[in-house]
């Protein structure tokens, strides 16, 4: 155990050579990010990115488009429309507070200046919920899922464009913070997100292909088979969070919110794909 | 016979009691410095967390080491929470050698 620490440490030593902290745009990182990965992977068009490990791995993709042929997330749509259309105790529904409709997966995460934060969707439905009288869905497990994956079901085709005001220093600087966190090494094995999902995507780690991390944010919710059910980001979060043992932070509180916003962000461009099916 | 009796009894109740209360002295000597160290492990996870550095085990640790403390378990105790500590401690270090941004030298700017 300890040789793999000091194998570690200085794997990490010698990562940082050469790193810099540099001031650049949120234009200048998603250039940068999405160029990487069109280098890295001159093969993948970049739409096909939403794909996650299967954009890259030709016999894992096999097995997961027999998948979809059933997809096993159908059913918690059903029952998110269910949700969406029943009314609260009040008599009030959730299009109450999205006359829009269900439709509006492409909205989220959006800077609210009003309340100097990251909305997320799963936010937004539980401030939702609570104006009406109704208590807060748990945000990993559980119903969440269902309406969220009815959501993401309306919103498939809309395009992914976080927008980072800039007539808010904050927003900047949640996005600044989210970037930092994406970057930092964390937990026993001093693993940042970057490690696996830029720098080591394709490798292989035990038995799953790293996915690319572009394209990361627009097939949620997920049906994972590990799972056996449909689970949200920022359960996603939490997972990769303990892989490399650390502590997860709380779902939809300002770490991972931030994350959200900047990860959701580097994939700019890309169509919604969501609720999507993995391993 | 029963005088003789009654004394050995006596005796046998002197030593016994002697001896309880002597290895109590010396077991709230030690639980007393197992829970200092536990306490210090628990100062240290929640420093690493005041800086978003703490580890996924820490906390579980320290608590297995309380529990290893109330069962009389002094030297597992005292191992764990020492252990505990130093992740708290590096956890700390770690969130602070990255607090500034470092992006990866292979994105091209
Ligand atoms: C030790 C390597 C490792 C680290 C570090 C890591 N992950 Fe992962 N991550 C994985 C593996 C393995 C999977 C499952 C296979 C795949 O899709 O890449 C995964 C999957 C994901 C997925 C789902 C991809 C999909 O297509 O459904 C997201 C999103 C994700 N990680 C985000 C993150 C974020 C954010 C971080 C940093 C907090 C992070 N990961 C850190 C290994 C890692």
């Amino acid at each position: 155990m300890k040789k793999v620490f000091r194998t570690l440490a200085l794997l990490a030593l010698t990562c940082s050579i050469g790193a810099t902290a540099q001031a650049s745009t949120p234009e200048e990182d998603l250039k940068a990010f999405q160029d990487f990965f069109a280098k890295r992977f001159p093969n993948v068009e970049t739409q096909d990115f939403v794909n996650g490990a299967y954009s890259i791995d030709p016999v894992g993709r096999e097995n997961w488009e027999a998948i979809e042929e059933f997809p096993p997330y159908e059913p918690f749509i059903d029952d998110g429309m269910t949700m969406w259309e029943t009314p609260f105790a009040n008599g009030k529904t959730y299009k109450d507070c999205f006359p829009d409709g269900p439709a509006m997966k492409g909205k989220y995460p959006y800077w609210n200046k009003e309340k100097g934060m990251v909305i997320t969707l799963e936010l937004a439905l539980n401030q939702c919920r609570e104006a009406n009288g109704e208590k807060p869905l748990k945000y990993k497990k559980g119903p969440i899922n269902n309406i969220v994956s009815y959501v993401a079901s309306e919103s498939r085709g809309q395009v992914t464009n976080v927008e980072i005001p800039k007539d808010d220093p904050r927003a900047l600087q949640a996005y600044e913070n989210g970037k930092k966190f994406y970057y930092a090494r964390r937990g026993q094995l001093n693993f940042s997100c970057s490690h696996c999902h830029l720098q080591n995507a394709g490798m292989i780690l035990r038995t799953e292909v790293l996915s690319p991390a572009i394209g990361h944010t627009t097939h949620f919710p997920v049906y994972r088979s590990k799972w056996g059910t449909v689970g949200t980001l920022h359960r996603r979060f939490t997972g990769c969070n303990k892989q490399v043992r650390a502590k997860p932070f709380k779902a939809h509180g300002e770490e991972y919110r931030n994350l959200e916003y900047f990860l959701t962000y580097m994939s700019n461009g890309l169509p919604l794909n969501g609720p999507g099916a993995r391993k | 016979m029963h005088k003789k009796l009654i004394l050995l009894l006596t005796l046998l109740a002197a030593i016994v009691c002697g001896g309880t209360t002597t290895t109590l002295l010396a077991d709230e000597a030690s639980m007393a410095k197992v829970q200092k160290l536990i306490d210090a492990a628990d100062a240290a996870r929640k420093e690493a967390a005041s800086v978003g550095g703490e580890w996924r085990d820490t906390g579980k640790m320290i608590k297995k080491a309380k529990k290893l403390l109330k069962k009389g378990d002094y030297t597992a105790a005292a191992k764990l929470a020492n252990d505990a500590a130093k992740q708290g401690h590096l956890g700390y270090e770690q969130a602070m050698s990255q607090k500034d941004l470092k992006m990866p030298s292979y994105l091209h700017y």
